[in-house]
Order: structure tokens, then C-alpha cells, then sequence
């Protein structure tokens, strides 16, 4: 994977996030997306099967719209919480910025309990 | 009606986990430095080099802490002649002890009825107790608070990677040999993966340094570990003195190049600190201008400089 510029600001808005990173790069990242790809043990096996995956996306969806509570995780992640849905989730730098740039977070690897 | 009890218990769990999130956002501002000390395999001397590092700060008039993360073998206490002692708690807030040279402590010693009691607890209970260690403590202002782990790269450091905000980074702690050397590449490869800087790594148990009085200027051989020989002259005054290498030699420095990480020095195999932590007299009290006094102030010197260049902007969150 290639190196993931620093991310030097976030600002919260109604559905969306702006992200603004150290190399001059801005991108915008929907809730939906962030939450869909929320990288908790119960989130992640629901998106090995296209039937399950598109059914968390449903349940996300049907989610009040909020913005979510940003907590900084050490210097290698974030986490968002949320008054409904999980907020169990800890995502790492490198999964934001592969949001950001419309990749699989997941890089097409099935989830495995216990693989960190 | 009011709130049930099931209620009321749910928003006084509530009301502690933020008072503790704010104490720890606070934490970060009070204490300015905070420096964690790993190392990938035991008996490294973890424990001896961060006491060590603690009280040179002190030495060189920082205000200093130690936090012993180490929950089921914390000995911080005893090296730093606090043994027996019991912290002082008042309005909910541990108050550190105080060892030598004003260095404040905290340690899960301080709480055993006698040090022969086990703590036999999984990952979960161990990590509440750590975030009260961080949350709860009434560190003052700090201008370095070290924190002495157990050795891996498991429950302890990730928790307080998590829950400590703007940690300077890890100080890997090895010995020469290639068994200590692999678990350090490991620690080396944990502080990338959490983003926390490797300040560099310090290689303990380096050298046994003898020396002795002899003729004046002649040849000596002196055989060392593995039947190595050594060959030295003694001086005018018939002095001479040589440095035995009691594992491998330069293990540290090549692991730190391997992973390009900076290497902070090696600190010299000396039975005083075995001493010293028995007597909970540490060796750089009893021999402020010793050999080993020395060679921690060089590695503080790295450190410092270490952290003086890895400041990171830090993330606006809007």
C-alpha cells in the first residue's frame, strides 16, 4: 500500500465529511460509506456476502441522519460515535484515506475473526 | 417518576467514562512528554533502563513520572526504594508516590497486600485498571511521565496507545543477542502499525568493562566470554581496563539500521543496578557520576533530540 498523507482536518456536516490532507488533497466521504464499512467484528463479516453486506447498507440507510462524535484512537486512527447504529468501529488512518479515494477498505479480503 | 435503578447506574457509568475521557485529554496537556518503554522479549531490562531514564531526567532537573504498566510483575516500586509503600487517594484521585529525586510512581505494587499476591486477571480487567492508571492519578505537571511496559506487544501498550493523547513515542529496549533482536524487530513493527514514533532503540547489557592495576605499559591478553581473546597495553600507571562483550556485540545498532530507526547507545552490564534494585538504591543515586549515570545521560541526550523532531501537526476536527 502506498503511503498515506497526513490527515490535517475533518469537518463534520449534516450527511458527509470533508477531509483535508497534509499534501494539499480534499475529499468528501459519505456517513453511509464510512458507516458501511465500519471495521467492528460485527460490521465487517456482514460484508463478505453480497446479500448480507447489502442489507447492513439498508439498515445504515434507514438510520436517522447525525453527525457522529469524533474521537482521535492514539496517533493511528479514529472512531465515530454514533447516537444510533454501531459505533464500535476503529478505523485507521490508511481506511479513511482509502475511502476517501473510492477503494475497497477491505482490499477484496474476506473478514476473519481474530485477523487484525 | 424518576429514573429506575438500572437507569441511574447506566448515567453514573456514563457520567465516569467522560469524566475519565476529559481527565485524559487533560493529562495530555499537563504532562508535556510522554515516552514508552518496550521491549519484544523479557529479562531485557525494561524496568532497570526506565528507572534509569527517569532519573536522569530527574537528575537534570526535569519534573518526572513513572508509570509501571507492568500488572502482574511490577517491581518499579522496589527499584525505586518505594518499597512497602501505599498510595495516598483523596476526593476519588490517586496521588503518586514519590521515590528518588522527586520521581512520582505509579505502580500496581503499591495496591498487593504483600508481593507474593498474584494478579491473575484477563485482558479486559487489566484494561480498566490501566485507564484508571492514566485517568484517575493526580500527576501534577509533568515534564516526562515514562511508562515501563511488560514485555510483548499486547493489552498493555495498545491500551495505552489508545487512551494517552500525544505520546512523543517508544524507546525499544534489547539486549545483543538474536533471540532479544527478533522480538525487537516486533515492537519495532507495533509502534508503525499504531503510528507512535520508535524514538530509537537502546541496547542494555552491552559490555562488561573490567579493569585493574598492573606493570606499567605492557601487553596484557585477557581471555572473555567464548575464550575471546583481547589484547590491551596498560598505561604508565599500569592501568588498563577492557570491555568484554558478555553476549554479541552491535545487535542493537544493526537492528536499528536495519529498520531505520535511530539508535540511542548502549548501556554498559553492570552488577550494581542488581544491587542497587535489591537495595532499592538505584545505581544512578548511589553513583550519580558513575559509568552507568553516564551512559544514561547520553541516552536521555538521543531521546530528547529524538523528541524534539518527531512534533506532529495534529488533526483539526471540526
Amino acid at each position: 500500500m502506498s503511503e498515506t498523507p497526513e490527515l490535517i482536518r475533518l469537518e463534520r456536516h449534516d450527511t458527509t465529511m470533508n477531509l483535508t490532507y497534509a499534501d494539499g488533497g480534499e475529499f468528501v466521504i459519505s456517513y453511509d460509506d464510512l458507516r458501511h464499512s465500519c471495521p467492528c467484528a460485527k460490521c465487517s463479516p456482514l460484508r463478505n456476502e453480497d446479500e448480507s453486506s447489502r442489507s447492513l447498507r439498508r439498515q445504515i440507510e434507514s438510520l436517522p441522519a447525525e453527525k457522529p462524535k469524533v474521537r482521535t484512537i492514539g496517533k493511528y486512527a479514529l472512531a465515530f460515535d454514533w447516537n444510533k447504529g454501531c459505533s464500535s468501529g476503529i478505523y485507521r488512518f490508511e481506511r479513511i484515506w482509502a475511502l476517501a479515494n473510492n477503494q475497497d477498505p477491505d482490499d477484496g479480503r474476506s473478514y476473519v475473526h481474530g485477523a487484525w | 417518576m424518576g429514573p429506575s435503578i438500572q437507569q441511574q447506574k447506566e448515567m453514573e457509568s456514563a457520567y465516569a467514562n467522560m469524566r475519565r475521557k476529559m481527565a485524559m485529554q487533560e493529562l495530555g496537556k499537563k504532562i508535556k512528554h510522554k515516552i514508552m518503554v518496550l521491549s519484544g522479549k523479557g529479562g531485557v531490562g525494561k524496568s532497570t533502563v526506565s528507572t534509569g531514564l527517569a532519573l536522569s531526567l530527574a537528575q537534570q532537573g526535569h519534573t518526572v513520572g513513572i508509570l509501571d504498566i507492568d500488572i502482574t510483575g511490577p517491581n518499579v516500586p522496589k527499584m525505586m526504594g518505594l518499597d512497602g509503600k501505599r498510595l495516598h487517594v483523596e476526593q476519588g484521585r490517586i496521588h503518586p508516590a514519590q521515590g528518588h529525586l522527586g520521581v512520582k510512581v505509579i505502580s500496581m505494587a503499591f495496591l498487593l497486600e504483600d508481593e507474593d499476591t498474584p494478579v491473575v486477571w484477563r485482558g479486559p480487567i487489566k484494561l480498566g485498571a490501566i485507564q484508571q492508571f492514566i485517568a484517575d492519578v493526580e500527576w501534577g505537571e509533568l515534564d516526562y511521565l515514562v511508562i515501563d511496559f511488560p514485555p510483548g506487544t499486547s493489552d498493555e501498550p495498545l491500551t495505552v496507545a489508545q487512551s494517552l493523547p500525544d505520546i512523543d513515542g517508544m524507546v525499544i529496549v534489547t539486549t545483543p543477542q538474536d533471540v532479544a533482536l527478533l522480538d525487537s524487530r516486533k515492537s519495532i513493527t507495533f509502534s508503525e502499525s499504531l503510528k507512535v514514533p520508535v524514538l530509537g532503540v537502546v541496547e542494555n547489557m552491552s559490555g562488561y568493562t573490567i579493569s585493574g592495576t598492573t606493570n606499567p605499559e605492557v601487553n596484557l591478553e585477557i581471555a572473555g566470554p567464548g575464550g575471546k581473546k583481547h589484547k590491551i597495553a596498560s598505561d604508565k600507571d599500569g592501568k588498563f581496563s577492557v570491555t568484554l562483550d558478555i553476549f554479541k556485540q552491535g545487535g542493537g545498532k544493526s537492528t536499528a539500521h536495519e529498520f531505520g530507526v535511530p539508535f540511542l547507545g548502549e548501556l554498559p552490564f553492570d552488577p550494581g543496578f542488581v544491587r542497587g534494585g535489591d537495595d532499592g538504591v538505584h545505581r544512578i543515586v548511589s553513583e550519580p557520576d558513575g559509568a552507568s549515570a553516564i551512559a544514561f545521560a547520553k541516552v536521555v541526550e538521543a531521546i530528547k533530540s529524538q523528541i524534539g523532531t518527531s512534533q506532529s501537526q495534529g488533526l483539526e476536527i471540526i
